[in-house]
């Protein structure tokens, strides 16, 4: 690959965005439509008339345009066509003709045609086949709840608690740009490219597996633990970090702490500190709140022990590795608003995937 | 069912999820994956699964069963010259290799990208980090949820109002999303290896994977000085009302409502679980119950094709997608250590009876571990 070329840019892929899709399953299918545009695939993005309702999705910027349709789209172009038209599926038809992949969501009126059209499909459903549930009302919130990772998260006398983003969507939209990618190598490889079907259920529940491991092995389903986890986040002099050591660094872990407290029979092993974790943590407490995140990651660091300083999104922007590594991308867009966004997460050879911003509703037409 | 990648070998240094997964899924598309541990360095995940204390222990880890099948097992010591030539040997026989050791582990071996690229200049090498292969904090130190924290996640998650959440060790969300994404580049990479001839070198940091799906608030971060959201409980931005209820037997829901509804809490508290759920989605709601990994073993219409059963019966892990409508068999299941260091050896180098035995005796080769703990 000379410095010009992009990995994937022989290849032309149909992003359709058909009206009246769950926001949660356009997210999915726009985020594997932006890995490969931004890894050099002409991304031709369908939208209906009076665009994708991401567009008009929060987060907004000062300008009024959508943080997450720009983070969403970067690299694509834009068409819009209405497929509710003899005129608007004959011209899909053509773009598809000379595509060899199509994202689209299984609740598009158009879905069917586009299984068994000439571009392989790569379609995203919020459920599997067997829940025989195409219809079924679906969110975000509900395919964690689903696939056992709100079960995981908080205290266990209260409310089960989601992960922060649109996880969901976007573990199934990682899956669904792998998926894509391996059937391009099939058909790199001039073999039959299979047809590949991702559900946001389905990744949810494989992204879980430990919950279902856990249970198969002991009976008893792990799950949010609270102040009774051996892991936990403690307020520092600036902040929050989270506590996480392995059984193997615990000796590290009560040698930076220093309290003669923690060298008690009873923490020496993981089932002990367990047992005993309140007291555990009441040992530890002083240490962190003494102290700034910045101080406890370089004397942590310096033992090998991997606490983790917790950091905001505005925080990100200048933590010093994102900088050195040039992770964050900038762009202007048309109406003066100034952005960083992340760029993939790769680096090809030392090279990041420079993103171009998202197109102006059809301004490839 | 469909094998995309057959006829490509991996080299599999990968531990625990993200790298020895981001392998499994090779496997599944039809890679031919040989995992390379050693009698002195196990996959952790033989050690932190370990069920019981009988010869044998390192073998019977589920959470290794569930990750390493589809897989051959070689022991071969990183650390002697014999093994590293032996490794190199390998590599001139493979197309990608995956690794998630500490920065630098490999490149002491002379087993670095470097070094590969030399022997084989066809390989895709993906090396997997926490922070990435370069810049001040290379080095750093993490374990699963450390990238929960330093990754922005942590910092919005959470009850309204109260301390930030990490996913935990059940879960170590980022570990399970780098190996969907970095799938996905390694067949990238090959596809461009086998058009000009030339592999690349892929640096992977888990914690730029768990910022990046966040993206968006990132974005809006940077250009908006007031956006600074804390831990939202189970709301969302643009979602009118949204939040887990307890049912009347004493099971959570969760439902996205079109409103605020007052009255969701008592509909919930008078109902069980189940009816409560198929009422909301009837009424065109999102709605579902709070799974534990209990339910998700009992509900195989939910689990579709991400849990199957090895030649043993185990449950293992299964694919996060379908192919042309399938899901995977599991041709052999996760090895044991060392399983088949002999007959990959012999297939692929050559090797006879003579130096296969002088490999053991030098403790090159192994299938007991001569470590305990990790």
């Amino acid at each position: 690959m000379n410095d010009a070329a992009l990995p994937l840019q022989r290849f032309t892929v149909v992003e359709v965005n058909a009206p009246g899709v769950p926001l949660c399953l356009r997210l999915a299918t726009s985020l594997a439509g932006k890995i490969a545009a931004d890894l050099g695939a002409e991304v031709l993005k369908i939208e209906p008339p009076g665009g994708d309702p991401v567009r008009r999705a929060a987060p907004l910027l000062p300008g009024g345009s959508s943080a997450l349709f720009q983070f969403l789209n970067t690299s694509k172009r834009s068409l819009v066509l209405d497929l509710a038209t003899d005129a608007g599926r004959t011209a899909l038809a053509g773009l598809l003709g000379r595509a060899q992949a199509c994202l689209f969501e299984e609740p598009a009126a158009i879905a069917s045609s586009l299984r068994s059209g000439p571009a392989t499909p790569i379609e995203i459903a919020a459920f599997p086949l067997e829940m025989d549930a195409a219809a079924r009302p679906v969110s975000e919130l509900a395919i964690q709840a689903l696939g056992g990772l709100m079960h995981m998260i908080g205290t266990p006398d209260a409310r089960p608690l989601k992960l922060a983003g649109h996880q969901a969507s976007y573990a199934a939209g990682l899956t669904a740009f792998t998926g894509l990618a391996a059937a391009l190598a099939a058909h790199d490889a001039g073999r039959a490219a299979p047809a590949v079907r991702v559900s946001l259920a389905e990744v949810m529940q494989w992204v879980n597996w430990k919950a279902a491991s856990g249970a198969a092995a002991t009976g008893t389903s792990p799950g949010r633990e609270g102040d009774r986890s051996e892991f936990q986040v403690l307020p520092c002099r600036d902040g929050f970090v989270a506590v996480v050591y392995t059984a193997t660094q615990w000796p590290a872990t009560r040698a930076l702490i220093g309290d003669p407290a923690l060298a008690d029979p009873k923490f020496a092993t993981r089932a002990g500190r367990r047992q005993h974790i309140a007291a555990l943590y009441d040992a530890l407490r002083p240490w962190f709140a003494a102290r700034t995140r910045a101080e406890i990651q370089q004397e942590a660091q310096g033992k090998g022990v991997p606490f983790g300083p917790v950091f905001t999104p505005a925080e990100l922007l200048e933590t010093e590795q994102y900088v050195a590594r040039g992770f964050l991308a900038e762009m202007t867009l048309p109406d003066g608003d100034r952005l960083r966004l992340p760029q993939l997460p790769v680096q090809w050879n030392g090279r990041s995937f420079a993103p171009r911003p998202a197109p102006a509703l059809g301004e490839a037409a | 069912m469909s094998r995309p990648l057959a006829g490509i070998r991996v080299l599999d240094f990968g531990l625990l999820t993200a790298g020895a997964n981001t392998s499994a899924m090779l496997a599944d598309l039809g890679a031919d994956v040989l995992k390379i541990e050693s009698g002195a360095y196990l996959d952790p995940f033989r050690v932190v699964g370990k069920i019981d204390d009988d010869e044998g222990w390192w073998n019977r880890s589920p959470q290794f069963r569930f990750t390493n099948r589809n897989k051959r097992g070689l022991a071969l010591n990183l650390k002697a010259p014999e093994g590293q030539r032996v490794i190199r040997e390998l590599a001139a026989h493979c197309d990608v290799v995956v690794e998630n050791f500490r920065r630098g582990v490999l490149d002491r071996a002379g087993l670095g990208w470097e070094a590969l690229k030399a022997v084989n200049p066809r390989l895709v090498f993906a090396a997997i980090s926490s922070q990435g292969d370069t810049g001040p904090e290379r080095m750093n130190v993490s374990f699963g949820s450390t990238l929960d924290a330093t990754s922005g996640i942590a910092a919005l998650t959470g009850y309204e109002g109260a301390s930030p959440r990490i996913s935990g060790m059940d879960v170590n969300y980022p570990d399970q999303i780098v190996s969907l994404f970095a799938t996905g580049l390694v067949i990238t990479a090959v596809m461009e290896a086998r058009r000009t001839g030339a592999g690349c070198f892929l640096d992977f940091s888990q914690r730029e994977v768990a910022s990046f799906t966040l993206g968006e608030e990132i974005v809006a971060a940077s250009a908006d000085p007031a956006h600074r959201p804390g831990p939202r409980g189970n709301g969302e931005p643009g979602i009118a009302a949204q939040d887990a209820w307890r049912c009347r037997d004493g099971r959570w829901i969760a439902a996205t409502l079109d409103a605020p509804d007052d009255t969701i809490a008592a509909f919930c508290a008078a109902r069980d679980s189940a009816d409560a759920v198929a009422a909301l989605l009837a009424r065109g709601i999102a709605a579902a119950p709070c799974n534990d990994g209990n339910d998700l073993l009992r509900d195989t219409a939910l689990a579709g094709v991400t849990l199957v059963r090895d030649e043993a019966g185990a449950l293992v892990k299964g694919l996060p997608y379908r192919l042309d409508g399938m899901g995977i068999a599991i041709e052999c299941a996760a090895p044991d250590l060392g399983q088949h260091t002999d007959a990959v050896l012999r297939q692929l180098l050559g090797y006879g009876d003579a130096e296969l035995a002088a490999l053991e005796t030098a403790g090159v080769t192994a299938t007991t571990p001569t470590v305990g703990d990790i």
